[in-house]
């Protein structure tokens, strides 16, 4: 038997109770070569579980006998845990195990993540800061299942009944909106920041703000930051400027945004800016902040009594020119003609809209730039009803209150705390055609997201605790009387995936196929509509529909499905099964493939969106040719009048050239002006443009199936195979 | 024909008394919280918004079109219960 | 297919493909329906009609293009109907049979038509370009029609290398000076008529956009 006093434990400096020297310890990885001693087992359980001082002590002192037994000369820390956690399990107490185990991830994966690219996010350039978030991804997801959610929820997500999306991002809220307002008011003092700024009082300096502070919340936020009536927010800092300031400073804003690639692993900031060419209602009267943080005194000295401040009304110039300037760069593109991925412009469409001047010509513009570029996301807001969008599709619905909040905009803050979205296909393979069954299996997966959300909140609530001296300072942070993340406004949402799937397998047909289909999807839908509203009212908190994105869940269900389910779900799955390129249709859209005319794919998938209130798209794809832009802006405006859609954009696609650096439309293999083979795609993913090799399997199975509006008699290029009969 | 109410709509209420619907062949769909079918009915016929923004009654009529509020409801029932032969109660 | 955005621009228009064509241009990418209409099916002017009936006032009209409309001796009949159903017609075209043309103009049956201009307008690039000769005369002809025609049209030519050197367009612009519209194509050879064809390299988008500056400028408007 080897004397324990020869054995030599390389360990990681203690971690104490302070998250400093955790900090600190995890960058430096210290080494300290100690003699071994039993009593820091003891310690370690005693201090991380709940275990009683005399089965701790015992569980120490069979570790030591087995190290004793095995004569190894060198141990680790690690291994010594692991070796208590056996112990643990010997004994019984899964439940101290538990609070005793170590997170993290095997060294051959390390290696494999180090060297290789993870497709899981499309965003995601590879590199060192990508490579951190994984890895710190990978821990944090551990620790949600462990810590924040329960076993139940933790099992229905790795079985694929349920997806809890950005489970590594476990201490973020989901998205949100922002205003502008609140930085042109209060500067940028942000928690943890090393300097302070005044208010702005100049646009350039806003802008820099502007940037500053989106990506300082990106770095709170696991998803889109969003921005409301970004032009005209702009505008009071506008007046006077020539038109070559202003089209330098939509330059700088579009580029900065699309440039910015700091947080979450290296990505761009997710951004979307939120356009009217009109003044809304809501912020016509409400009086403008300008330079300095100021409301800006009215120059009108008749008026002063009744209005001594100008209002965003007075303002809708300067809007508007901002607006213009904005989309010439968009429709310029970047230096190799292809269009910015980010920030996402969403105009929204109004009644107001066609009744100010000049919309003719301004829907022309945009028409042109969704026709050359793509980029234009066509936000319809009808009846009155105004949202803030953030995401490609999420969006909050302004309420009465918000509309108060409206008269100080810098209120209008946003969030959506988790998105957790319910596989639907299974349920119709569980279901076996029973209608009752169905639904109550929708019921059940439904409480069980509900759950899942209580959790979350619960677990974010206590970050927010510790307010701007803690984990989430900057949503701490109070400079208006309420913390930045207004939690009572916060929005819960679920999504869905695969909805045409399960109309298919329950019914036979798909959802572009009959009436009967589109009617029974829409009864599954409504049972969701009213599960949200019937939870909403019990918890008090706001839970809402969504149209899942659904970038990497569609194809995890897919394969899962096809895993577990295989005799139902090869009958319905979509996609290249031999290449395992397969995927489940996103949300509530039709099949992607199906020949179903524009006209019919915003009105027939219209007719779900007033249900899924927290926003939802129809995807118009274009192929190689560009169409007329006069004929989009007609058929936008048809759109708008005539059908429920939400929300509409158009995509073309691109190919751009590695060693000539030029692009150009449709997907091909070669250059259209070099004839380099060293090409890469470019079109939507799911709301956003990004370049095809970074796409997973399922994302690139779909694409192959796009039905492209295109002229009958496919004209060429390798992806047009799916149009013609 | 179908004719969506709700529960404390007086103009709904008042439509129902005045004219005997299930005669005249209009099927009446109350609205509520808990039914989901009626709500994708009204998802169907394009609603949603309507009800939302309070404007109930509506008469959905053979050929999809619609008419909401009291009282082009009530004229249309008068015109259509003449055509067919129905007396209007007091 | 029920809506194109690029056929006729600033309209969303609903295309109705008719068999058959009496010219056999080698770049063509439309010779299935001419060679081999039996291979495609046939949708009877009932469920065309049904279909456009649905989507009246999203269509705002209907292009009636090809193969080659004018072959067909019901073409009016068809034109007529959509009329009656409530939409605009737009006619496309090679121009060979002018005696059609002269009819549905006069008749007022149409509102916008789109006419292929093959080649340089001489008997030998002409038989060339449209794979079939003689027809030169008949496309003058259709032309005048077009220039007093009183309606709205747009003449079309598609740019093949080997068919069309830069200066065949520059002359061809000259020769259609008069004319109110013209636009250019770039060619797509992949699925070209003529199997020679298919090995074609079309121009790249630069040159193209070179070429369509200087033939507009010649043409009489910048591009």
């Amino acid at each position: 038997m080897t004397s324990l006093q020869n054995l030599k434990v390389t360990r990681l400096r203690p971690l104490g109770p302070d998250a400093t020297d955790m900090a600190l310890f995890v960058r430096s990885s210290d080494e300290d070569l100690q003699g071994w001693n039993r009593q820091r087992i003891v310690d370690a359980l005693l201090r991380e579980t709940t275990v009683d001082p005399g089965t701790a002590e015992t569980i120490g002192m069979e570790v030591e006998d087995f190290v004793r037994q095995t004569k190894i000369k060198f141990v680790s820390a690690p291994l010594i845990r692991e070796l208590v956690n056996a112990k643990l399990l010997e004994h019984g107490l899964e439940d101290i195990r538990r609070m005793h185990t170590r997170l993290g991830m095997p060294i051959y994966d390390v290696e494999q993540l180090i060297l290789q690219q993870n497709k899981e996010n499309a965003n995601i350039p590879h590199g060192p800061e990508a490579t951190n978030l994984t890895l710190a991804e990978h821990i944090k997801k551990e620790f949600a299942f462990l810590n924040v959610f329960d076993q139940d929820i933790g099992d229905a997500h790795m079985r694929g009944d349920l997806h809890l999306h950005d489970l590594g991002f476990i201490d973020r809220p989901y998205c949100s909106g922002q205003s502008l307002e609140y930085i042109k008011k209060y500067g940028l003092s942000l928690p943890n920041a090393l300097s302070l700024a005044k208010p702005a009082r100049h646009p350039e300096v806003l802008l820099a703000h502007m940037v500053k502070f989106a990506a300082a919340l990106q770095s709170n936020f696991a998803g889109a930051i969003g921005w409301d009536a970004v032009n005209l927010f702009f505008a009071p800092y506008l007046v006077d400027l020539d038109d070559q300031r202003v089209k330098q400073l939509a330059q700088m804003l579009i580029f900065e945004f699309s440039q910015q690639a700091v947080a979450r692993g290296g990505q761009a900031i997710f951004s979307d800016i939120n356009l009217y060419w009109e003044v809304p209602k809501h912020f016509a009267d409400v009086p403008a902040v300008g330079p300095g943080g100021q409301y800006v005194d009215n120059s009108d000295q008749a008026g002063r009594a009744e209005k001594p401040y100008l209002t965003y009304a007075d303002f809708e110039k300067e809007a508007q020119r901002f607006l213009w300037a904005l989309f010439e760069v968009y429709l310029e593109g970047d230096a190799s003609g292809r269009p910015f991925f980010f920030p996402k412009p969403l105009v929204h469409i109004t009644e107001k809209f066609f009744q100010t001047e000049g919309h003719r010509e301004f829907l022309h513009l945009i028409c042109q730039v969704a026709a050359e570029k793509g980029n234009t996301y066509f936000v319809f807001d009808r009846g009155g009803t105004a949202k803030v969008s953030e995401c490609c599709r999420l969006s909050f619905k302004l309420e009465k209150s918000d509309l108060e909040d409206a008269k100080t905009p810098w209120r209008m803050r946003y969030t959506a705390l988790q998105n957790v979205t319910i596989n639907l296909p299974r349920l119709a393979y569980l279901a076996e055609g029973d209608n009752g069954r169905l639904m109550s299996l929708i019921k059940e997966k439904f409480e069980l997201a509900v759950r899942a959300h209580l959790q979350k909140k619960a677990f974010i609530e206590r970050l927010l605790e510790q307010g701007e001296r803690g984990p989430l300072a900057l949503l701490g942070m109070n400079r208006d009387g309420e913390a930045y993340l207004r939690l009572k406004r916060a929005s819960y949402l679920v999504g869905m995936v695969g909805l045409n799937e399960m109309v298919q397998y329950h019914t036979g047909c798909e959802l572009h196929e009959t009436d009967e289909a589109i009617r029974f999807g829409l009864e599954v839908i409504a049972y969701m509509k009213t599960l949200a509203d019937k939870f909403r009212a019990k918890h008090g908190m706001n839970f809402v529909l969504e149209q899942t994105p659904a970038e990497s869940t569609a194809y995890r269900f897919a394969k899962l499905d096809v895993e577990r389910y295989p005799d139902q779900a090869v009958k319905v799955v979509k996609g290249d099964l031999s290449r395992n390129e397969i995927y489940y249709t996103n949300s509530t859209l039709f099949n992607i493939g199906a020949e179903v005319n524009p006209i019919e794919r915003v009105k027939l998938e219209g007719l779900f969106h007033p249900l899924i209130e927290a926003g939802a798209i129809t995807h118009i794809w274009l192929g190689e040719k560009r169409p007329s832009a006069e004929s989009l802006a007609n058929f936008v405006e048809k759109t708008f009048r005539w059908t429920q859609n939400d929300q509409v954009a158009f995509s073309p696609e691109f190919t751009t050239c590695r060693s000539c650096g030029r692009t150009a439309r449709g997907l091909r293999e070669t250059c259209l002006y070099c004839q380099s083979t060293d090409v890469e795609g470019i079109t939507r993913i799911t709301g956003y443009f990004t370049k095809l090799s970074s796409w997973n399997k399922g994302k690139l199975g779909e694409l192959r199936d796009r039905f492209r509006n295109e002229p009958y008699f496919p004209q060429g290029a390798a992806s047009a195979q799916s149009a013609a009969a | 024909m179908t004719l969506f109410t709700k529960d404390g709509c007086i103009k709904c209420q008042r439509i129902k008394e005045r004219f005997n619907l299930k005669e005249l062949g209009i099927k009446v769909e109350k609205i509520t919280p808990d039914d989901y079918k009626v709500l994708a009915h009204l998802a169907w016929h394009e609603l949603v918004d309507l009800v939302e923004q309070g404007k109930l009654p509506i008469l959905v009529l053979d050929d999809g079109s619609h008419l909401d509020h009291e009282v082009p409801i009530r004229r249309f029932l008068k015109q259509y219960a003449r055509e067919v032969g129905q007396t209007e109660a007091a | 297919m029920e809506t194109s955005f690029l056929d006729w621009p600033g309209q969303v228009a609903a295309v109705i493909f008719l068999a058959r064509c009496n010219f056999r241009c080698p770049f063509c990418h439309n010779h299935g329906l001419v060679l081999n209409p039996g291979d495609y099916p046939t949708v009877p002017w009932p469920e065309v009609r049904t279909r456009l009936t649905k989507f009246k006032g999203w269509v705002d009209g209907v292009v009636v293009s090809g193969g080659e409309p004018t072959l067909g001796p019901g073409l009016e009949d068809l034109i007529l109907e959509i009329r009656s159903l409530g939409f605009k017609v737009k006619l496309d075209t090679n121009g060979s049979r002018p005696d059609v043309l002269k009819r549905l103009l006069k008749t007022g049956l149409l509102d916008h038509v789109a006419m292929d201009v093959k080649s340089t307008l001489n008997e030998a690039c002409y038989a060339r370009a449209a794979g079939r000769p003689g027809f030169l005369s008949r496309i003058m002809e259709s032309l005048e029609l077009l220039r007093c025609g009183g309606i709205p049209y747009t003449l079309r030519t598609t740019v093949v290398p080997g068919l069309h050197s830069e200066e065949d367009i520059l002359e061809l612009a000259d020769q259609l000076t008069w004319a109110s519209e013209w636009t250019l194509q770039n060619f797509h050879p992949e699925n070209a008529l003529d199997p020679d064809f298919r090995n074609i390299e079309p121009l790249s988008p630069d040159l193209f956009d070179e070429l369509t500056l200087k033939a507009m400028r010649r043409f009489g408007r910048a591009a």
